[in-house]
C-alpha cells in the first residue's frame, strides 16, 4: 500500500490515559481516564457491584428495578451524554453528573466504562475512524486472558478496528530506553520498575517475554505519596491541602536525598529549602502554602515505608533485589545491569541514583558474604539504574517506538482473522522488537 | 456527545498553548484525522516558526473544483510551499502574530479547520452554481423554463472505496454518499440510523434535508464514470437534498460543515449503538449470573446410615 496510516498507541493507566500516533515523540493526548455519565457517582457497572442484593425479579422482568432499570426505559441520546478525561473531572465536580474510574489497579474494572472512553478518545480525541487504522494498546503484567479477551471484543466488534496488538507495559518501557545514551544495545532484557499512580510493580523481562513468576507489586504508588503529602499539609494546618494542591507540590518540589537524617540538619541551617507555593483558589482568591520537610519525606517512602504505612515494609531497593534473585540464574547479570525507570511517580529527581546506590549495597554485601565463605574471589555485578528523558510515558513512547516500524502490522490481529478464530486469537501475540 | 466536531481539537489544543506560551519549544508531530487526512505539525526552522501541513487523500480531485482558491482565500499571507510529501502547508511565526486575543483566537480556529476549508471547495462551488442557475431560471416562466438546468457532478473520491457525489440545480443541491459496510451488523444499524433520519424529518424536523437510502446508484450519478452497482449489498447510496433554505448566505457555512461530517458523524453513532447494545448484553449476562447463582439446588435430608446399620439425622 502506498499510504499507510499511523497506528493509534493507547496507554490506559489508572490514574492517566496516554493517547496519540506511532511515530510522534509524545502521546497527542494526556488526560485522566475517568468517565463523568448522567446520575451520581458509585459503581453501578457493568460487574453489577453496588447492586441492592435483594431484588424480587431480576430487572428484566419487571421493565427495570435497580440501577440497571434506566436502561430499559429510555429511547433518547442519553448513552452518549457523557465526558472523559479532563472534561470529567470538570463536570463531576458539579451537579447531575458522577465520575467513574473505570481502570482499578492497573486492570480494567468496567468494560461499560471503558468502551465508551475509548469511543470518546478515538472519535472526538484521537479523530479516527478505527476501520482505517491499527492499535497498539498496553496491558499491566499478568493481565488475565479474559481481559485480552474482552478488549478485543470491543476493539473489533464495536469498533471494527483494522489491527490490534496489546502490548506488556514493562516490555514497552524497556523499548522506550533504548533511546537513552547509557543504553548500547537494544536488549529486551532488564528489570522495569512501573511506577504510576496505582500500583508500582517490579518486573523482570527476560528476551521480552515477563517473568511472571518473579513479579513483584507495592502497594505504594504515585497516589499514596499525594496522600502523604496531604497529610502533613493537615497536619501544619495549611491554609490549602486539597488533594490538587498535595498533587501539585509533589510534582514540582520533591526530590530523592541521600540521607534523612543530614537531609533535615541542612533544612534547618539553610532556610532557602523551605518553599513557597500560591493556590489559586479561583475567584480572586490566592492562599499561600509552606512546602517543607516533605520535599524529601514524601519520596523517602518507598525506601523507607515504615514512614507512610505500618502493613507494608520491605523497601523498593530490597523488592528489586529480591526480585532478580528470584529469577532464573542466568538472567540474573543481565536484569542487574539494565533496571528502567517507567511511569510518572520515578521522576523524582536523583530517584534513580538513590535507588542504584541501595541495589548496589545489597548486592555488594552478598557478595562479600559469599567470598567469606567460600575464599574466591568474585568478578563482582553490574547495577544500572536506567533513568532517560521518555521515562514518563514510558510505555506510551515504547508503543510508539515499535508501533511505527514496517513489520509492526504483520506482529498484530487482524479484523478478519478475528473473525475467523474469535477473541481468543489475542491470547498470544508474537513478540514485537525482539531479535528477528 | 452527539455531533462530531468540525474542527481537530489537537491541532487547537497544541496552538494554543504554543501560542500563549512565552518559551518556545521545538515540535514535531504527525496527526491523524478522519478519511484518510494527515497534519504534520513541525518546527523545521526555528522553533518560532511553526509549519502546519496537510495531505488529503482526494486532494486532487479538490484542486479541480477551486480548493486552492478557497484555501487561499482562508490562509492567504501564512501560505508557503507545500511540504514534501504533503498537499498543502502554512506558517504561523510566533513572533508575528495578530495583536488581540480574540484574534490570535480566530487564526486558531481557522486553522484546526483546515480539513473542512480543504474539503469545501466543491460544495461552495455547487452553491454558488445553484444560485446563479436560480436567477437564471428565474428570468423564465414556468412554462418556458428549460428542461434541465442540472450542472455536471462534482465526483471526490475521499476515501479508498467510497466517494461523494455533488450535484447543483436551480432548485437543490444534491449531495449523494457511496458507502460500504464492511459488517453485516453495522449494514443492519446503518439502515435503521437512516430510517430514523427519515422518520424525523417526517415528523418533527421538516425544515431538515431530505434523505434518501438506497443499494443501487440514484439517478443523478448513474452515468458518472467509477460508479458500482452493486451486487454484494455491502455498498448503500444516501442522497441528501439541500433545499434553497440551506442554501441561503446564512446558513451555507453550516450546512458545509455539517454535511462533510455525515460520514463520519454515520459510523460514529453505528459504532456508538454497538456499544450500547453491548452494554446492555452485559447486564442482562450481569442478571442471568445473578439468577443463577441464586438457584441453589435444594438440600435434601437423607437419611444416614453408619456402618453398623443405625441411623441419625445431621444437626444442621
Ligand atoms: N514530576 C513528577 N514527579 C512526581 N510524580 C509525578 C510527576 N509527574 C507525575 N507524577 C505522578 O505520576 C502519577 C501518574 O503516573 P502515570 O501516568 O505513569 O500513571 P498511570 O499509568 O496512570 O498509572 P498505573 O501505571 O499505575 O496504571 C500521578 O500520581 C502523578 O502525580
Ligand atoms: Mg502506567
Amino acid at each position: 500500500m502506498a499510504y499507510q496510516t499511523p497506528a493509534v498507541v493507547m496507554d490506559n493507566g489508572t490514574g492517566y490515559s496516554k493517547l496519540g500516533f506511532a511515530g510522534n515523540d509524545s502521546p497527542s493526548f494526556v488526560f485522566p481516564t475517568a468517565i463523568a455519565t448522567k446520575g451520581p457517582a458509585g459503581g453501578a457497572g457493568g460487574s453489577g457491584s453496588g447492586r441492592p442484593a435483594v431484588a424480587q425479579k431480576p430487572s428484566y422482568l419487571t421493565g427495570g428495578a435497580g440501577p440497571a432499570g434506566h436502561l430499559s426505559a429510555k429511547r433518547g441520546t442519553e448513552d452518549l451524554d457523557y465526558f472523559i478525561g479532563d472534561e470529567a473531572i470538570a463536570m463531576g465536580s458539579g451537579p447531575g453528573y458522577g465520575i467513574h474510574y473505570p481502570i482499578r489497579h492497573g486492570q480494567i474494572d468496567n468494560w461499560d466504562h471503558m468502551e465508551r472512553f475509548w469511543q470518546n478518545s478515538i472519535f472526538k480525541y484521537l479523530r479516527v475512524e478505527p476501520e482505517d487504522h491499527y492499535f497498539l494498546l498496553t496491558e499491566p503484567p499478568l493481565n488475565p486472558p479474559e481481559a485480552r479477551e474482552n478488549t478485543a471484543e470491543i476493539m473489533f466488534e464495536s469498533f471494527n478496528c483494522a489491527g490490534l496488538y496489546i502490548a506488556v507495559q514493562a516490555v514497552l518501557a524497556l523499548a522506550a530506553s533504548w533511546t537513552s545514551s547509557k543504553v548500547q544495545d537494544r536488549s529486551l532484557t532488564g528489570t522495569v520498575i512501573d511506577s504510576g499512580d496505582g500500583v508500582t510493580h517490579v518486573i523482570p523481562v527476560a528476551e521480552g517475554y515477563v517473568v511472571g513468576s518473579s513479579i513483584k507489586s507495592i502497594p505504594i504508588a504515585g497516589r499514596d505519596i499525594t496522600y502523604f503529602v496531604q497529610s502533613l499539609l493537615r497536619d501544619r494546618n495549611e491554609p490549602d491541602s486539597s488533594l490538587k494542591t498535595a498533587e501539585s507540590i509533589k510534582e514540582e518540589f520533591c526530590y530523592v536525598c541521600p540521607d534523612i537524617v543530614k537531609e533535615f540538619t541542612r533544612f534547618d541551617k539553610d532556610p532557602e529549602r523551605f518553599q513557597k507555593y500560591v493556590v489559586d483558589q479561583g475567584a480572586g482568591k490566592k492562599v499561600t502554602v509552606d512546602v517543607g520537610y516533605e520535599r524529601f519525606l514524601a519520596p523517602e517512602i518507598f525506601f523507607n515505608p515504615e514512614i507512610y504505612s505500618s502493613d507494608f515494609l520491605t523497601p523498593l531497593p530490597v523488592v528489586v533485589d529480591n526480585v532478580i534473585q528470584s529469577a532464573p540464574i542466568d538472567v540474573r547479570r543481565g536484569l542487574y545491569k539494565n533496571i528502567v525507570l517507567s511511569g510518572g511517580s520515578t521522576l523524582y529527581k536523583d530517584f534513580g541514583r538513590r535507588l542504584q546506590r541501595d541495589i548496589r549495597h545489597l548486592v555488594d554485601a552478598r557478595i562479600k558474604r559469599s567470598e567469606q565463605k567460600s575464599g574466591a574471589k568474585s568478578g563482582g555485578l553490574e547495577v544500572h539504574v536506567i533513568t532517560h528523558k521518555r521515562q514518563r510515558h514510558g510505555p506510551w513512547f515504547g508503543g510508539s517506538l515499535l508501533g511505527q516500524t514496517p513489520e509492526f502490522r504483520s506482529y498484530c490481529h487482524t479484523k478478519a482473522e478475528y473473525d475467523e478464530i474469535g477473541p481468543s486469537i489475542v491470547r498470544r501475540f508474537a513478540l514485537l522488537g525482539g531479535p528477528a | 456527545m452527539l455531533l462530531l466536531e468540525y474542527h481537530n481539537l489537537l491541532i487547537q489544543t497544541l496552538l494554543t498553548e504554543r501560542f500563549n506560551s512565552t518559551t518556545p519549544t521545538s515540535i514535531d508531530q504527525i496527526i491523524s484525522d478522519f478519511d484518510g487526512v494527515t497534519f504534520h505539525v513541525s518546527t523545521p526552522e526555528s522553533k518560532t516558526k511553526i509549519l502546519v501541513s496537510i495531505s488529503v487523500k482526494c486532494f486532487s480531485d479538490l484542486v479541480k473544483y477551486g480548493a486552492n482558491d478557497v484555501l487561499r482565500r482562508e490562509y492567504g499571507p501564512y501560505v508557503v510551499e507545500p511540504e514534501v510529501g504533503y498537499d498543502f502547508s502554512i506558517v504561523l511565526d510566533l513572533e508575528n502574530l495578530p495583536a488581540t486575543q480574540e484574534e490570535k483566537d480566530e487564526l486558531i480556529r481557522k486553522v484546526a479547520l483546515l480539513r473542512r476549508n480543504a474539503m469545501a471547495a466543491p460544495f461552495e462551488r455547487a452553491i454558488d452554481t445553484h444560485h446563479s442557475l436560480s436567477t437564471e431560471a428565474a428570468k423564465f416562466t414556468a412554462e418556458s423554463a428549460p428542461e434541465t438546468s442540472n450542472s455536471e457532478v462534482m465526483a471526490i473520491h475521499y476515501r479508498e472505496e467510497e466517494a461523494m457525489y455533488i450535484q447543483a440545480s436551480h432548485d437543490r443541491v444534491t449531495v449523494v454518499f457511496s458507502t460500504v459496510f464492511r459488517e453485516e451488523t453495522d449494514r443492519i444499524f446503518g439502515k435503521v440510523f437512516l430510517s430514523e433520519f427519515v422518520d424525523a424529518r417526517r415528523r418533527a424536523i421538516q425544515n431538515a434535508p431530505q434523505v434518501l437510502y438506497r443499494n443501487d446508484p440514484p439517478l443523478e450519478i448513474r452515468n458518472v464514470p467509477g460508479v458500482k452497482t452493486d451486487e454484494s449489498g455491502d455498498l448503500g447510496y444516501i442522497t441528501f437534498v439541500l433545499f434553497p433554505r440551506h442554501l441561503t448566505r446564512q446558513r451555507r457555512e453550516e450546512s458545509i460543515s455539517h454535511i462533510q461530517t455525515f460520514r463520519d458523524y454515520f459510523h460514529y453513532h453505528i459504532k456508538a449503538a454497538k456499544a450500547y447494545m453491548h452494554s446492555r448484553m452485559r447486564r442482562r449476562v450481569a442478571d442471568f449470573l445473578k439468577v443463577l447463582n441464586r438457584a441453589q439446588p435444594e438440600q435434601e435430608e437423607k437419611e444416614k446410615k453408619t456402618v453398623t446399620g443405625r441411623t441419625f439425622t445431621r444437626a444442621t
